[in-house]
């Protein structure tokens, strides 16, 4: 059985199986779309199974054609980009529905099929092969992140749900038209008609067009991210959507517009990126300072966590266009990290949003005392936010700033701030929330965290330490992708800048994993780097 | 050279023409003479129509009769089953509307056969003289239909609107057809196309193709000659006017195709075809940007089909193999989806004579869920979202756009439908996000027919848009053969 297309259809077929369900049984609706997006995550691990560590291409390759007159194919595959994408988003889903048991009430059979929808149309925007193909799902996953938006949201759902649309859809449509533009160079170019994306990487182009290709892309993924000033609706979406359309948003649909950067813009533009790694750094630097003090102000829970997106998808931008083998893979490691920390958040904050009907923070203070296992998890996803030593956020972030370093120190320095900032207003949330005495008589009698919520955000713990302590199980896999990928923008774009490559920061968590010497095999000799780095 | 007036095999060639006028005159008759079945008239409309479509792949035969003034070939077929298609859908959404509005009549279905007779005209017809007498038989049923609401005050003054309109529309292209005359010695697109490759372009040209443009422009309601299109919407009955907004436009975009494809080798010498690109830049603007502040569902729908008139357009600017068959997938496409969409407006309970706005469709996503979902596919389509019809038929539009060097335009045209999306989804929004006010829930009514109908076009749109490949083929192979002679 092709492993990639069960894992892709099988949420579908659920859905649609779904449809047919009587709107009253509610447990049954539930439980439907916990059990089969429990069983695309567990199809989804035979991915590890299979596994080839060293090869650096796509692997799974699935491949048939589509609609062969335009060289489009229904082309699958994933390799060590994807791999944890597709990974998190299969592990992520039925979290929701776990989390949501208890607090859906309104119109359940809709709300599932539309996750349903929403995982296959994620997972198959990863797996994508083809252009065209990557494109559909790009876009598929709009309607139902629009619906749940607007159907199960907030007082203000329907301004963010539009918003939240418009914003995103401008951007895809006009790179829309720039995917026509490129494929149909290639097919002037090659005299065959293809859609694939690793047969477009190569199509010559003229600088201007190349350029304005390369800002198509890059808006379409620049709003999806979002990269200041893009963010705008992001704030106000996730202030509007329910706690589950929250954690798929922040958890995995922010990925698209990096794994769009890593995927397509990169290789498909390699001088243009060079050309204009400064300004996207710049531009993720503001955002990542800006997201930051701009949480810091917020009264509203929901809405710093989503400012704290806005500062943390800053890094893994940062990490894209310091364009280096451990930024990069700081980057897509900092990707996963951000749905496993933010999405706990997310719920957690949705967690006690069902018991008080209050996100601001001026209604709590003390609640540690009478919620005593929920701050525990809080103040674990917190430290998982901020970058705690020994739990995820921390490897990500310092593979990226320690990558950035050679490649724009400047830019280096001033997001290391991000990360005291980040510090400064996560403690500070969970100060105001959890700390001091309980100045509102509502808070003492808040029922604790029940098992349903628990076991959703168990998960989410042992992979933040997981991946805090033992990094190299994630790094080792994405290893040869990111290489491969690093090597072939050096070679696309003759780059007289030579990439790069760290060996002191992956030597450095080589020797914190305590695991022996990780074959850090980059492009680069080694002898002037300081593998005494890590003993520290 | 002497052509005898009628080749072997010409009943054969006109057949499904042949059934549906003499269907029609016979259902006319069943209704006079059992006047208590009229029940039975919808079923047996269909039965016609399926005939019809029937016959078009069994019995026909392609080449040109009538002294090559008739051609049938597969993008005739193609053509034929859209206006069919069409055809068959306005029957399966009228039969519950006429009998709500006490409006069951033959003569009503009589007269949407016979329009579909005057479509496959325009869409056979080698001589411009054919086609205009085809799409004069279409203008005279259409008149009728959008007035057969006759109590209605709206529904008289459309149908005047369109009338008036519509005469000078037809008197600019017979105007101009005389003129083509004048210049070219003929009114055949063949001998027009070889004299066209062996002349220049005179003034005389430019003003007949300028008159020819401004009457085919008001019945595609190309900007600026769309103003009638609202309110002739607005007061037609609305599966009515869900069938005037899809297939009149499809039978005209194929007699452009003919005269473009005659005129080509001048083409490039002669600004013509910047004055249509200017047209279609218009149309998507105006149609998109007027579209936003309509309140009126028919009226929005009115001013989208304008834009997506612009959207074809595009395609239409350089005619190749490509682009006629992105214009033949396009027009199945917007027939599905923008009937479909006119249908579930046809099913909601109201006075006729008052607006149909948005608020009448609030909550109807979960108050009748096959309803909602049907029009919110629609809605999807229309604004070109994955994995509908709309998308992929717009992706064609734009690809042969791309591909025939009109990258500026087709910006233009993706900046255009940018906008449309805020107008679709707000549909969506009251389908689904709003409650309905105290006091106004519109009630829907339905049948089994609109029931079929309405599955037709949502499985219509999903299959085009999930497995385009054959449709695209078929229209491809087909193009080819038109621009081949």
């Amino acid at each position: 059985m092709p492993i990639l297309s069960t894992i892709l259809w099988l949420p579908l077929a659920a859905a649609i199986v779904l449809a047919f369900f009587p709107r009253t049984a509610d447990s049954a609706i539930k439980g439907w779309g916990l059990f089969w997006s429990t069983a695309t995550f567990i199809v989804s691990l035979a991915l590890l199974r299979g596994w080839d560590d060293a090869q650096a291409g796509f692997q799974f390759v699935e491949s048939h054609p589509w609609i062969p007159q335009w060289g489009i194919n229904y082309g699958l595959g994933v390799d060590g980009i994807t791999l944890w994408l597709v990974l998190l988003t299969t592990f992520l889903t039925p979290l929701i529905f776990l989390a949501g048991w208890n607090s859906l009430k309104k119109h359940p059979k809709e709300y599932v099929i539309s996750f349903l929808v929403m995982e296959t149309a994620m997972i198959g925007a990863f797996l994508a092969t083809d252009m065209l193909l990557f494109y559909i799902f790009f876009e598929l996953m709009l309607l139902p992140m629009y619906l749940v938006i607007g159907v199960w949201g907030g007082a203000n759902r329907i301004y963010a749900a539009i918003k939240f649309f418009l914003f995103t859809i401008a951007g895809s449509l006009l790179m829309l038209l720039a995917i026509l533009y490129l494929a149909f160079q290639s097919y002037h170019q090659t005299g065959l008609p293809s859609f694939t994306i690793t047969d477009l990487y190569g199509t010559m182009l003229d600088p201007r067009a190349a350029m304005l290709l390369f800002f198509a892309f890059s808006l379409a993924f620049a709003i999806k991210v979002p990269l200041f000033p893009l963010h705008t609706w992001l704030p106000d979406a996730h202030v509007e959507a329910p706690t589950g359309g929250s954690i798929i948003l922040a958890g995995v649909m922010l990925k698209m517009g990096t794994y769009g950067f890593l995927r397509f813009v990169l290789p498909l533009f390699p001088e243009q990126t060079e050309k204009w790694a400064g300004l996207m750094i710049t531009l993720s630097v503001i955002g990542i300072i800006y997201g930051a003090l701009v949480a810091w102000v917020q009264p509203d829970m929901k809405k710093l966590v989503a400012y704290s997106s806005v500062s943390h998808l800053g890094f893994c931008v940062l990490g894209i266009f310091a364009l280096n083998q451990t930024s990069i893979e700081g980057s897509i490691l900092q990707m996963v990290n951000h749905g496993l920390s933010t999405g706990a958040l997310f719920m957690l904050v949705g967690v006690i949003y069902e018991r008080r009907h209050t996100r601001l923070l001026a209604d709590y203070g003390g609640i540690g005392r009478t919620m005593p296992v929920f701050t525990v998890f809080f103040v674990i996803a917190v430290l998982s936010s901020v970058g705690l030593p020994g739990l995820n956020g921390f490897i990500g972030e310092f593979l990226i700033l320690s990558g950035s370093f050679k490649t724009a120190p400047v830019a280096a320095t001033f997001a290391a701030s991000g990360v005291i900032l980040a510090a400064i207003y996560l403690l500070w949330l969970v100060q105001k929330v959890f700390f001091g005495p309980i100045t509102n008589e509502e808070n003492r009698n808040i029922p604790d965290i029940a098992w349903n919520e628990i076991a959703a955000v168990v998960p989410l713990v042992v992979f933040m330490v997981w991946i805090g302590v033992r990094p190299n199980t994630f790094l080792k896999k994405m290893e040869p992708s990111v290489k491969h990928l690093v090597s072939t923008m050096q070679t696309g774009a003759e780059s007289r800048t030579p990439v790069v490559a760290d060996v002191a920061g992956s030597s450095l968590l080589v020797a914190r994993d305590s695991s022996p010497a990780r074959p850090v095999t980059t492009n680069q000799p080694p002898p002037t780097s300081n593998r005494t780095g890590g003993a520290q | 050279m002497i052509t005898p007036l009628l080749e072997p095999g010409w009943v054969n060639a006109i057949l499904p023409e042949l059934i549906l006028c003499v269907g029609g005159m016979l259902l006319a008759l069943f209704d006079a003479f059992v006047p208590r079945a009229k029940g039975a008239l919808a079923p047996l409309a269909l039965i016609i129509f399926i005939a019809a479509a029937w016959t078009e792949n069994l019995f026909i035969q392609g080449g040109t009769f009538f002294g090559g003034t008739y051609e049938i070939s597969a993008i005739t077929m193609i053509f034929d089953l859209t206006f069919l298609l069409a055809g068959m859908l306005a029957v399966l959404f009228s039969r519950e509307y006429l009998d709500r509005q006490g409006l069951e009549d033959g003569a009503y279905y009589a007269l949407l056969m016979w329009g579909t007779v005057g479509m496959m005209m325009m869409a056979k017809g080698l001589d411009l003289l054919i086609v205009v007498l085809g799409l004069e038989i279409l203008s005279i049923c259409i008149f009728v239909l959008v007035g057969f609401h006759r109590r209605i005050p709206v529904s008289n003054e459309a149908s005047l609107k369109y009338f008036l309109m519509g005469a000078f529309a037809t008197g600019f292209i017979l105007y101009g057809t005389a003129l083509f005359y004048g210049a070219t010695a003929s009114t055949n697109f063949n001998v027009m196309g070889r004299w066209f490759a062996s002349n220049a372009a005179t003034p005389l040209l430019t003003v007949a193709f300028v008159l020819l443009m401004s009457g085919f422009g008001f019945k595609l309601a190309l900007a600026p000659f769309h103003p009638w299109a609202p309110d002739v919407y607005q007061g037609a009955p609305t599966p009515v006017a869900g069938w005037l907004s899809v297939a009149p436009k499809a039978a005209t975009l194929i007699a452009l195709v003919r005269l473009f494809d005659a005129m080509s080798p001048v083409l490039p010498k002669v600004n013509w075809m910047s004055m249509i690109a200017a047209l279609a830049i218009l149309s998507m603007i105006v149609g998109n940007a007027v579209a936003i502040v309509q309140r009126d569902l028919k009226r929005m729908l009115a001013y989208s089909g304008i834009a997506h008139v612009g959207y074809m357009m595009i395609a239409m600017l350089t005619v190749r193999d490509d682009s006629v068959a992105a214009v033949a997938v396009y027009t199945i496409t917007y027939a599905l989806m923008n009937i479909g969409a006119f249908g579930v407006v046809s099913l909601l309970v109201k006075n006729e004579n008052d607006p149909h706005t948005l608020e009448d469709i609030a909550g109807l996503g979960f108050r009748r869920k096959f309803y909602g979902f049907a029009l919110a596919i629609c809605m999807f389509s229309l604004s070109g979202l994955p994995p509908t019809a709309g998308f992929i038929s717009k992706f064609y539009i734009f690809k042969t756009a791309i591909e025939s060097g009109h990258t500026t335009v087709a910006l233009i045209g993706i900046l255009a439908s940018i906008v449309s999306v805020y107008y679709y989804l707000r549909v969506v929004y009251y389908l689904y996000m709003k409650e309905p006010a105290e006091g106004h829930v519109v009630q829907a009514g339905g049948s089994v027919f609109a029931l079929g109908a309405l599955t037709i076009a949502v499985v219509g749109i999903l299959i085009i848009g999930i497995y385009p490949s054959p449709l695209f083929q078929a229209a491809g192979n087909a193009a080819r053969v038109l621009l081949q002679q």
